[in-house]
């Protein structure tokens, strides 16, 4: 391609390349002068002048030369920034506020965008992710658990699919490296386990199969955050003990920095997991994860699962009579993201429409900017500028505000990216997203489409030549011009139609938000405190110890001074943590081949009940009566009673729990009113066990206080402390802001949504505003004239709301259509709220065209106070 | 002073590569040239010759040095290349082919 590296050449050494010309051109008049001289006599002054003339123009032989190189566009683009910046320069208002309204459009793209790329675009961090697989128990679309020891076995035995398989169990235990001991979330974990995931240890090893061997010495891997902070080092890690759950381990390796959050465990220690004998096909406490082999597809591992399943249900039909159960395998990432995807498909769709928001807004100055300075650019043409030369220097003017509002909407994107980190754990993996340059090129190409856009509507006038009459008449008559106020009027009905259904998303997770501030959680959180307890296998070896210890403990708490009340339950209300148990009723079995009825199961004592203030609405509670070795007794809620027991009172009602038909039946004592395990979006059902009969290790202690819970704390710490110097006591606290900490996903959500529909709003307001604004202003005269025939204040002023909202009305009706259209995106996050809940969408039309009538009353008023002889002498 | 003739459009290209077709020139030796071959009936303005010369040396027809010209001054040489030598031989035909068919209709009645 010699003619392109001519012209870049050309282009480069463009200083050079214009002094030769300017050289052969001096020749050229040198050589003619001299010739002229000797053929014609001419004196070399007269034989010069003549050359000169005969030369022609020296400028229009340098024009036509350039464009003959072919840089001339460059050199014009150059000269035309130049001429954008200082005309932008002069207006400093609308230069600064066109890109602040695109960088708030800009910014908000760019940090979604950021947070899509880093989170559903982006690879896990594992060698081949898309073959790593977790493996569930499934009965049903949607109803998907745990698996169990014998689960386990049985796919580590007999699949053919997976290169390897591993379990994890997830447990939070008191931990020490020597000092006090604390609460941590531990997962243990089988050797397949980190085979599968593939990271390879920094120091030391991870855990291997004889790990995994009932009897092998205590072991654990550990982050290397944990091995810096606890352990002296990452390097002197290895070798250490630590004591998890009572039994000390030894440190046999460290993973590499940055893994903390393994599979979507988020945890720093990794102790081995040594699966005991399987006697039963429960308890699904484990989860799985394998690695798919070398080109076995994610189909053909779950017929693979499907015949091991089979065989599963046969070998074990007599306590787990579901056939329907299989074991099912899903990619590794779906199970990490979960909704992350649809909410940010929500959020993307919020930050376009703000951005096409500010787009229409900024396209919309500039219609005002560009009729503004028709004479300018009319006398520009007259002067011989092409059309095109026009144009081109009014895309440049608008392209370079795009880029000065990408420049300023990065600075919004990082706001805007901590705003969604605070969302927290609706978004897994956001912590990890940065504004890289994949973001700030994002940002750049944003900023300059939308320049372009915003470039379309100037020109089209332009080239329909309305600047034509610019010359004849003021600056104003072209700009309030039928065509371009028609286009302003377009411009803010769209802005209307993006900003409704934005608000209409903000009202309804509103909406939602606020029902379930208003549920009753089902117990009286205000003046309680709770500590959580885990007792240390140990410590407290069989029944016996756990038991004697729940009873002292209460007795203890309930002495201590400020303490009214006090129970123990193995559940806490309003998180997403209950454990679930299956059951069947003696006189009403389900069918042979179904699935059993699953429902929350706790453990719980009668004090739980009186403490939380949950009320008992039949039969009994919990009595010292109800121990070990008596008949096995239950309480369920009244929502349990209103699903499985319809037919016939629940009191005295017998059933089967967790599918074990040999075991003595439980006999229903009592019902209490529902409290929601489940979050508070959740459902009521439940059944309490007696904690005598649960050998509960891990519970939450509940003790009502006299005063201020926060206060008393310590005192029931120091009570608990006395009983076992040796327990972890950290996680304990007030209980009310922690059950309405739960609420905070879905705070998060409404309020980030509610901030973005609030900036849509703003900018379709001061779009209208601004529209209306001019309107009054180029239209003094005419206003003038019809105050002096007579026409009176009222009359002004709603003709001009009348102008302003024939635009406005419009937009809003077909944001209502696109509201509605768009509104089953969010059904999946509501509670208790219509996807098209009319109170909402009427609530916000409302809304919306009252924004806009205050928008349009600013300038009517001031139409209204046109005085009608100043406005005519004006002109 | 013989009666100048304006230039069809077009046409200069073509004599500029002809005037080369000798040897190279400088940009004044070829308008001179053009001169005197067409016995002073085509005199090129410079306006129009300069930018021929770099349009043509843009499409790699005739190339560029700097020499010493016989006046013995710097001067920027124009020569031809292979490629112009061809661009030539074939403007020269069709041009050929195009004024005769003028004649032809012309001569008709």
């Amino acid at each position: 391609m010699p003619s392109l590296w001519r012209r870049l050449r050309a282009l480069f050494a463009r200083a050079r390349i214009e002094r030769e010309m300017r050289e052969e051109m001096r020749q050229h008049v040198d050589l003619e002068a001299a010739e002229l001289a000797r053929t014609r006599g001419l004196a070399a002054s007269e034989a010069r002048r003549q050359a000169l003339i005969a030369f022609g123009g020296v400028a229009r032989f340098e024009e036509e030369h350039r464009d003959a190189r072919g840089t001339r566009w460059l050199e014009d683009f150059a000269r035309d920034l130049r001429y954008a910046a200082r005309s932008l320069a002069r207006s400093p208002a609308f230069t600064l506020s066109a890109a602040a309204v695109l960088a708030l459009g800009i910014g908000s793209t760019t940090a979604i965008f950021s947070a899509v790329d880093a989170v559903v675009i982006a690879r896990l961090p594992y060698p081949h992710d898309e073959q790593l697989v977790r493996i569930f128990e499934q009965n049903a679309p949607g109803h998907r658990w745990n698996i169990s020891n014998a689960d386990f076995l049985a796919v580590d035995a007999e699949q053919r699919s997976f290169s390897a398989v591993g379990s994890m169990r997830y447990g939070e235990v008191a931990i020490s490296t020597g000092g006090d001991p604390r609460r941590a979330v531990v997962v243990r974990a089988t050797s397949g386990f980190f085979r599968a995931i593939g990271v390879l240890a920094e120091h030391g090893r991870l855990l291997e199969p004889r790990d995994d061997v009932r009897g092998a010495p205590n072991v654990l891997v550990v982050t290397h955050e944990f091995a810096e902070h606890e352990l002296g080092g990452a390097a002197a890690a290895v070798g250490k003990s630590v004591t998890v759950d009572g039994a000390a381990a030894t440190v046999v390796g460290v993973l590499p920095p940055g893994y903390r959050d393994l599979a979507g465990a988020r945890t720093d220690l990794w102790p081995s997991l040594q699966l005991e004998t399987p006697t039963r096909r429960g308890p699904f406490q484990n989860a799985m994860v394998a690695r798919l082999k070398e080109g076995v597809s994610l189909a053909a591992a779950r017929g693979d699962l499907s015949a091991i399943s089979r065989r599963l249900t046969e070998r074990w039909s007599a306590d787990f009579p579901d056939t329907l159960a299989r074991l099912t395998p899903y990619t590794l990432r779906s199970v990490i993201l979960r909704d992350a995807p649809r909410t940010l498909s929500i959020f993307s769709a919020a930050v376009l429409m703000v951005l096409l928001i500010a787009v229409a807004n900024v396209a919309s100055l500039m219609l005002v900017r560009v009729a503004g300075r028709s004479r300018e650019l009319t006398l520009r043409a007259v002067l011989g500028a092409s059309s095109g030369r026009i144009a081109r220097l009014l895309i440049t003017e608008s392209v370079a505000v795009g880029a000065l509002g990408a420049v300023l909407g990065i600075a919004c994107a990082w706001v805007v990216l901590h705003a969604l980190a605070w969302i927290g754990p609706v978004i897994p993996r956001l912590a990890e997203v940065t504004l890289d340059a994949r973001a700030v090129g994002f940002a750049a190409l944003v900023g300059i489409a939308a320049g372009a856009i915003i470039a379309v509507q100037p020109v089209a006038v332009l080239l329909r030549g309305a600047p034509a009459s610019a010359l004849r008449g003021g600056d104003r008559e072209v700009g309030a011009g039928r065509g371009t106020h028609a286009l302003r009027g377009a411009l803010v009905s769209t802005q209307f139609a993006l900003a409704l259904p934005l608000l209409a998303g903000a009202g309804l997770l509103l909406n939602s938000f606020l029902r379930l501030e208003r549920v009753d959680a089902g117990f009286d959180a205000s003046p309680l405190l709770y500590v959580h307890l885990s007792l240390p296998r140990g410590a407290y070896a069989d029944d016996a110890a756990i038991n004697t210890f729940w009873t002292r403990a209460i007795a203890r708490v309930r002495e201590t001074p400020g303490i009214v009340d006090a129970g123990v339950s193995g559940e806490m209300p309003g998180e997403m943590s209950g454990d679930f148990d299956n059951f069947d009723l003696l006189d009403r079995p389900v069918p042979p081949g179904t699935s059993e009825p699953t429902t929350v199961a706790a453990p719980a004592d009668a004090g739980f009940f009186t403490a939380t203030r949950v009320p008992l609405l039949e039969g009994r509670l919990f009595t010292e009566g109800d121990s070990a070795n008596a008949p096995p007794v239950i309480i369920v809620s009244r929502s349990w009673v209103r699903r499985f027991s319809r037919d016939r009172p629940a009191l005295g009602r017998q059933i089967f729990q967790g599918g074990c038909r040999t075991c003595p039946p439980t006999t229903i004592v009592g019902v209490v009113g529902d409290v929601r395990f489940q979050g508070l979006a959740g459902e009521g059902d439940a059944m309490y066990n007696p904690t005598a009969q649960s050998r509960m290790r891990d519970a939450n202690l509940f003790a009502r206080t006299s005063g201020d819970p926060a206060r008393e704390v310590e005192r029931v710490r120091g009570a608990l402390r006395s009983l076992d110097p040796a327990l972890a006591l950290d996680d304990a606290g007030p209980l009310e802001p922690r059950v309405r900490g739960t609420l905070a996903p879905q705070r998060h959500l409404a309020t980030l949504l509610g901030g973005f529909a609030i900036a849509a709003v703003v900018l379709a307001a001061v779009g209208i505003f601004g529209m209306l604004s001019y309107l009054v202003e180029s239209r003094r005269r005419e206003i003038g004239v019809r105050v002096a025939l007579g026409a009176r204040r009222p009359e002004v002023i709603a003709m001009i709301l009348r102008r302003g909202m024939a635009f406005a009305v419009p937009g809003a009706a077909l944001g209502l259509a696109a509201a509605l259209l768009s509104g089953r995106w969010l059904a999946g996050v509501l509670y208790d709220v219509g996807s098209a809940d009319p109170a909402t969408l009427i609530g916000v039309t409302l809304v919306l065209l009252l924004v806009a009538l205050v928008a349009c009353w600013l300038p009517a008023r001031r139409a209204a106070g046109v005085a009608p002889m100043v406005a005519l002498r004006e002109e | 002073m013989p009666e100048r003739a304006e230039l069809l459009q077009g046409t200069l290209d073509l004599l500029i590569l002809k005037s080369l077709v000798v040897g190279p020139l400088h940009g004044w030796g070829i308008s001179k040239r053009l001169r005197q071959m067409s016995s002073d009936i085509f005199d090129v303005g410079q306006g129009s010759l300069y930018p021929a010369l770099y349009r043509l040396e843009d499409r790699g027809l005739i190339s560029a040095s700097w020499g010493i010209s016989e006046e013995g001054r710097r001067a920027k040489f124009y020569a031809l290349t292979p490629a112009g030598r061809r661009e030539f031989a074939a403007e020269r035909a069709q041009w050929r082919r195009f004024a005769s068919t003028v004649e032809l209709v012309l001569r008709a009645n």
